[in-house]
């Protein structure tokens, strides 16, 4: 798995999952698209679908303050790499 | 302080149509909605009963993703119809959100296409993950309030929520409270309703009862048959409406196009038995109701009756029509088109009677061909009248002894 990788993941499900077409990678999720709670919960699963792990309950609990694509990408990218998932650039 | 309370917006989602002008061609020429019930891989090879009240037409819905995330295909239909009616109403966008709008708004048990989803996942999980797809958003579909608070979602209404779950009375209490939430002053308006959608549980619980109609499988449109001498039981169905309640003086002074009025709503239970109908029950429902509209029972010129052509419930309920009203009344039972579409069966009866009010006709009882000696001193319709509605009452009767009665009046 690479940085690349989880990007064109993260902008599959924003699609496939959100509705949003060309999504903003550092656009407030919660002022451009409406993101709620219920859209939290719905990605941190799709999250863990795709890393076919699951993320710990205090993992979790730092996702709260996420507010863009590139903030995602980030905390994936963080836990891939704690999972030995990432390969190097 | 007691306040008039008028209509000002009404819509349906029925099995005899949708629009206003489908819905009364149906009741005007005898189209019954009651199709073969469909097939689907849980129960309905197990079930006795082949037929069911289907929504079986299009409807183009034009929901955007973050509400219709939160959706079972029962909110559809009460967003749907909320919608209409909001547009209908004209009201405006301040006074929806502005908290002197509520929402009274109900279903029998959620979405259970969503709880049978729900279960598959459980009981079909191989491992963690699967499990964990049971989640908030299932709930948020599949909780009794779900198409309330849909609803209050959808269109940023901050008024009371009331979410009546009580089965085959749901929407008549949804319109009952909200009449009374305007009439005492504690909302302006309120948007109120019931909706249910397509569901094989539903019709096993009664199939299991011997309640439902089996006689007509290979004739749907034979029954339900309220009344009729060879009725066999009730046959479920699936819909939705909705209605908005104002208080009088702030429709008139905006100019709102007042569809009838509310003068009267009753509610008790019999205090006994859960499935049983009781005569004394059911009359002193009625005796009630008349009670709250300070008018003679002989004024009252149409009923619309729960009638959902079981053995007992018809001939109870006959009875009690006698007793409180006489034979004055004409007394028609609106099942016989949609089937009993259970928490929508109040709001869709009061809508298609407010159609007839506003047309000036009465639907006759579909099937009812030669009528049960034991009904008989009733006022019953076998052919469409062409005459003036001005006064009627809709009654509903539900499991766990619910009874409500709601009366309305033509507007002028």
């Amino acid at each position: 798995m690479t940085r690349q990788e989880i990007e064109r993941e993260v902008i599959n499900v924003f699609q496939r999952e959100f509705e949003i077409e060309k999504p903003d990678m550092d656009a407030d999720l919660r002022e451009t698209y409406e993101f709620d709670s219920i859209d939290a919960i719905e990605l941190l699963l799709a999250i863990e679908t795709f890393l076919g792990t699951e993320i710990t309950q205090e993992e979790k609990k730092q996702a709260v303050n996420i507010r863009t694509i590139t903030q995602i990408c980030d905390y994936i990218e963080k836990i891939a790499k704690k999972r030995n998932l990432l390969l190097p650039a | 302080m007691e306040r008039r309370v008028v209509i000002t917006g009404m819509s349906a989602i029925t099995p005899i149509g949708h629009e206003k002008d489908r819905i009364v061609e149906s009741l005007q020429k005898g189209l019954s909605g009651i199709k073969s019930l469909r097939e689907e891989e849980f129960l309905s090879s197990y079930i006795h009963s082949k037929v069911y009240g289907t929504v079986d037409y299009p409807i183009e819905y034009d929901f955007k993703r973050n509400h219709r995330k939160t959706m079972g295909p029962v909110a559809y239909y009460a967003c749907q119809v909320a919608k209409e009616v909001l547009e209908q109403s004209g009201l405006t966008e301040d006074l929806i959100t502005s908290g002197r709008l509520g929402v009274a708004f109900g279903s029998i048990h959620g979405s259970p296409t969503t709880q049978r989803n729900i279960y598959r996942i459980f009981f079909g999980a191989e491992d963690k993950i699967a499990v964990k797809e049971i989640g908030a958003v299932d709930y948020l579909k599949s909780m009794v309030h779900t198409t309330a608070v849909n609803i209050t979602k959808m269109f940023g209404i901050t008024g009371r929520v009331i979410s009546s779950g009580t089965a085959c009375t749901t929407s008549s209490q949804s319109i009952g409270y909200g009449y009374e939430s305007v009439k005492f002053g504690m909302q302006d308006a309120m948007l109120c309703g019931g909706a249910d959608e397509y569901d094989t549980t539903t019709v096993a619980v009664f199939d299991n009862l011997l309640a439902c109609s089996t006689a007509f499988n290979e004739t749907p449109h034979k029954t339900p048959r309220p009344f009729d001498k060879d009725r066999d039981g009730l046959v479920v169905g699936e819909g939705a409406g909705a209605v908005m309640l104002e208080e009088y003086e702030f429709a008139k002074k905006r100019g709102a196009n007042i569809l009838g009025e509310v003068i009267g709503f009753a509610c008790n239970n019999n205090g006994g038995d859960m499935i049983l109908p009781n005569l004394s029950g059911i009359t002193n429902t009625l005796k009630l109701g008349v009670e709250t509209t300070k008018i003679n029972p002989q004024e009252v010129d149409l009923i619309s009756a729960h009638a959902t052509a079981t053995k007992m419930g018809d001939i109870i309920e006959a009875q009690a029509i006698s007793d409180v009203f006489g034979k004055t009344p004409y007394v028609i039972g609106l099942k016989s088109y949609t089937g009993h579409t259970m928490a929508a069966c109040g709001v869709i009866e009061t809508i298609m009677t407010l159609y007839m009010m506003q047309d000036g006709f009465i639907a006759p009882t579909l099937n009812l061909e030669e009528i049960d000696e034991r009904c008989a001193m009733l006022k019953h319709v076998q052919k469409v009248l062409h005459q003036p509605v001005n006064i009627a009452a809709i009654q509903n009767f539900a499991f766990g002894g619910v009874n409500t009665i709601l009366m309305i009046k033509k507007f002028s």
